[in-house]
């Protein structure tokens, strides 16, 4: 099986440690849910991933590319999308989709009609070259997904991608994730709707404390939680993992 | 204790100054000894000539003629026009921020009376800063043999709120016309305007020549020694008011007073409309992109796209737009004055001229690469990308630097028609000028927001005075240049390379500075 990304031995640590010794494998064309309480190490691991923090220790390796070693490459194929969206206000969406085309080098007239499509999937089309200040947070949120999907990268990074949104969008975000994974994308998010998770994701890591607690399907957590298979929903095999941490560390 | 019954007038007057006097606090927070010496040393100054005005005038009396009544209405209306542009862009802010719009329109407290209270604290603004500079000017004069003077400060505050009100009722005006947002780039470029008008009135000598105004003046002083100068009776208001007579003051106080509460609470209703309306989608202006634009293709490549997008960034910002437009509208006398003296061949003042042109587009070029480098808002989004970092920089300096050529086209064009060798080195002056100011920026970046622009709040304290100094110097050999000793151009431009390598950073030592900010 390929491997989308391979996490080994990460270590990152600010005024306290943040992520620590972590180990974590995506295989290629799986949808993997990061869960864990607040201050748990998702978003620090994930920014590693994408090449905005620099771990201490460790290595990184995205479809086989070091992404320490050349991290150019690394994100030529890969996207990242924070649960605050990365977009500007004074720019319309298809100005916005433009520009991030551009910093990928995607060829201009491909870059356009793919714009197109992608603002009209997320049912932008209407609000394309209109600013985006008098947005909702969940217009922005759907704005910077399209900034992620324009150059179809081969792994998507989702911090909380249904933060925000509304029953319907959330539904579309869920829908255009699930269709990326099918078509055989890789995609890798947190969030704390663990339904979400429950439904969507193939795989699931539970983290705490910097540290990976637990991997697998659903089914193989609740053998590694001790609950019988089939029996609890995710919130209680997270909940029973994540016990020792939550009393101290969850935020 | 409560001084006032809360929901009061007063009671919402003093949360209005606890959250100014905050907000002041928090945007000296880290100047501390430094803004201070720098105030003492400015108020010893205004003081000082107080003293020597004081001293001077302890025994001259103001005669009522036509000459000092039109003096003084003359002077009544640049600081009303003055005054006007400060009110009108705070007024429009205070419809355009929200700020806790919401919190006050959503509790029982009505909307005129927030907007009486707001519209207070906007003439209070106003006044505040015209009193600083008037007070150590005026006082020793009311001291000393003129206490009647003390009507200056009456006729002051008189300014101060009708101009609060004209500024209100125009900022309403233009946005029941244009809608919220425009109203904030015109109210801004408005201001912008009168703040150079008056600087360019104030500059007639320079731009008409001494000779021209000169006359222009001696005109003025046969017309009234003739008897052909008959100010109507009610411009002599304000100089009576100013001299201290209790009836044109108090006439000019309740007037203003009159105009003040009427248009504060006549507005009361509008201004909740007006302000509700920039909540949510009605604050987006539908950009419709025009024929072009639909057909438009996409830039190719981080660099095309990266300038572009700076470009557009820069184009509707109203705030840096306004601040740029006054900076250049600042060039205007230069420019007339280096034209004037490359016509009549005055080496000394062409070169002086040259240097200021070098200085400000320098200056103007460093204030706008600290935007497209330090306040980009979405760094997260460039960092996660392939495109190369010195790319991206070339983009955003090139986008710094398009709107200063844009802006010196014209002046320089103007000055080679009549002196070519000035123009090539004014132009290349200028051109390192900027690009210096350009290498500063990349080299000491200091992420802040874009609406910190106005205040530089965000800038390094050594970039700027890195890129006043460094700018000082190319203008001096611009300067030097220019009046024909090029050769001796090479100190100041040597020193100016030198200053360049010791603030050199290498990508490193930049990544380094951000990660630890």
């Amino acid at each position: 099986m390929t491997e989308a990304l391979i996490v080994r031995g990460l270590d990152k640590t600010f005024t306290k440690p943040a992520v620590m010794d972590l180990d974590l494998t995506v295989h290629a064309g799986e949808l993997y849910a990061l869960l864990g309480p607040n201050g748990a190490g998702k978003t620090t691991t994930l920014r590693m991933v994408a090449g905005l923090t620099k771990p201490d220790k460790g290595a990184i390796s995205i479809f086989g590319i070091d992404a320490l070693a050349d991290p150019a490459a690394a994100k030529a194929i890969t996207a990242w999308a924070p649960d605050e969206a990365m977009v500007y206000d004074r720019l319309t969406p298809l100005e916005y989709l433009e520009f991030v085309a551009g910093l990928w080098n995607i060829e201009p007239k491909a870059a356009k009609t793919r714009a197109e499509e992608l603002l009209s999937k997320l049912g932008l089309a209407a609000e394309a070259r209109t600013r985006c200040e008098g947005f909702s947070r969940g217009m922005k949120q759907k704005v910077a997904l399209a900034g992620a999907l324009i150059h179809d990268p081969r792994l998507l990074i989702l911090d909380e991608p249904l933060t925000g949104l509304d029953a319907g969008a959330a539904r579309l975000v869920k829908d255009m994730l699930q269709e990326r994974v099918d078509a055989g994308g890789t995609v890798i998010l947190t969030t704390h709707i663990l339904e979400v998770a429950e439904r969507m994701a193939d795989r699931i890591g539970i983290i705490a404390g910097g540290r990976l607690l637990a991997e697998g399907t659903l089914d193989a957590l609740r053998s590694q939680a001790g609950e019988g298979q089939g029996g609890s929903s995710l919130e209680d095999v997270f909940l029973q993992l994540t016990a020792g941490d939550a009393n101290g560390k969850a935020a | 204790m409560t001084l006032a019954a809360p929901g009061s007038i007063p009671w919402l007057l003093a949360h209005e100054m606890r959250l100014y006097w905050r907000n002041f606090r928090a945007g000296r927070a880290g100047k501390g000894a430094r803004g201070l010496v720098s105030l003492v040393v400015v108020a010893t100054m205004l003081l000082a000539g107080g003293v020597a005005t004081a001293l001077g005038l302890h025994e001259v009396e103001v005669p009522i003629n036509p000459i000092s009544i039109s003096l003084a209405a003359l002077a009544s209306a640049v600081i009303f026009t003055l005054m006007l542009s400060q009110t009108l862009s705070a007024s429009s802010e205070a419809l355009y921020e929200r700020g806790d719009l919401d919190l006050l329109f959503s509790s029982p407290i009505g909307p005129a009376k927030v907007l009486f209270v707001r519209s207070l604290g906007v003439a209070g603004g106003v006044i505040t800063i015209f009193l600083l500079a008037v007070t150590p000017l005026l006082l020793p004069s009311v001291i000393w043999g003129h206490p009647g003077w003390i009507g200056v400060f009456g006729v002051l505050g008189a300014l101060a709120l009708a101009s609060t009100a004209v500024g209100l009722l125009l900022a309403m005006a233009l946005f029941a016309l244009i809608g919220p947002r425009r109203t904030r780039t015109v109210a801004q470029v408005m201001a912008a305007l009168v703040g150079a008008a008056f600087f360019l009135v104030s500059q007639a000598r320079t731009i008409l020549g001494a000779q021209k105004s000169n006359s222009l003046f001696a005109e003025i002083a046969r017309q009234a020694q003739e008897g052909r100068l008959h100010p109507a009776p009610i411009l002599s208001l304000p100089l009576r008011a100013m001299l201290g007579q209790p009836a044109p003051l108090l006439a000019l106080l309740a007037g203003s007073a009159a105009l003040f509460a009427l248009a504060a609470l006549a507005l009361g209703r509008r201004f909740s409309d007006a302000a509700a309306a920039t909540q949510g989608k009605t604050a987006a202006r539908p950009a419709r992109a025009t024929r072009g634009e639909a057909r438009r293709a996409f830039a190719a490549g981080p660099f095309l796209a990266t300038l572009r997008k700076e470009l557009l960034l820069i184009g509707r910002d109203a705030a840096l737009l306004s601040q740029v437009l006054l900076r250049v509208l600042y060039l205007i006398p230069t420019a007339l004055v280096l034209s004037r003296n490359a016509a009549h061949g005055t080496a000394a003042a062409l070169a002086g001229g040259a240097g200021v042109v070098a200085f400000l587009a320098g200056q103007v070029a460093g204030s706008l690469a600290w935007i497209t480098l330090s306040a980009e808002e979405a760094p997260d989004l460039l960092a996660v990308s392939p495109a190369r970092i010195r790319t991206l920089r070339r983009a955003k300096i090139t986008a710094a630097l398009i709107p200063v050529a844009l802006f010196l086209v014209l002046p320089i064009a103007a000055l080679a028609w009549f002196a070519p060798a000035a123009g090539v080195w004014t132009a290349l002056g200028a051109a390192l000028a900027a690009w210096s100011s350009g290498l500063i920026n990349i080299w000491h970046q200091r992420p802040g927001k874009r609406s910190e622009f106005k205040r530089r709040g965000g800038a390094s304290w050594m970039a700027t005075i890195a890129e006043m100094l460094v700018s000082a110097l190319l203008a001096g050999a611009t300067g030097v240049a220019v009046a024909g000793f090029w050769p001796w151009a090479l100190i100041p431009l040597g020193l100016a390379g030198a200053a360049l390598l010791s603030l050199r950073r290498s990508d490193a030592q930049i990544a380094r500075n951000l990660r630890t900010r």
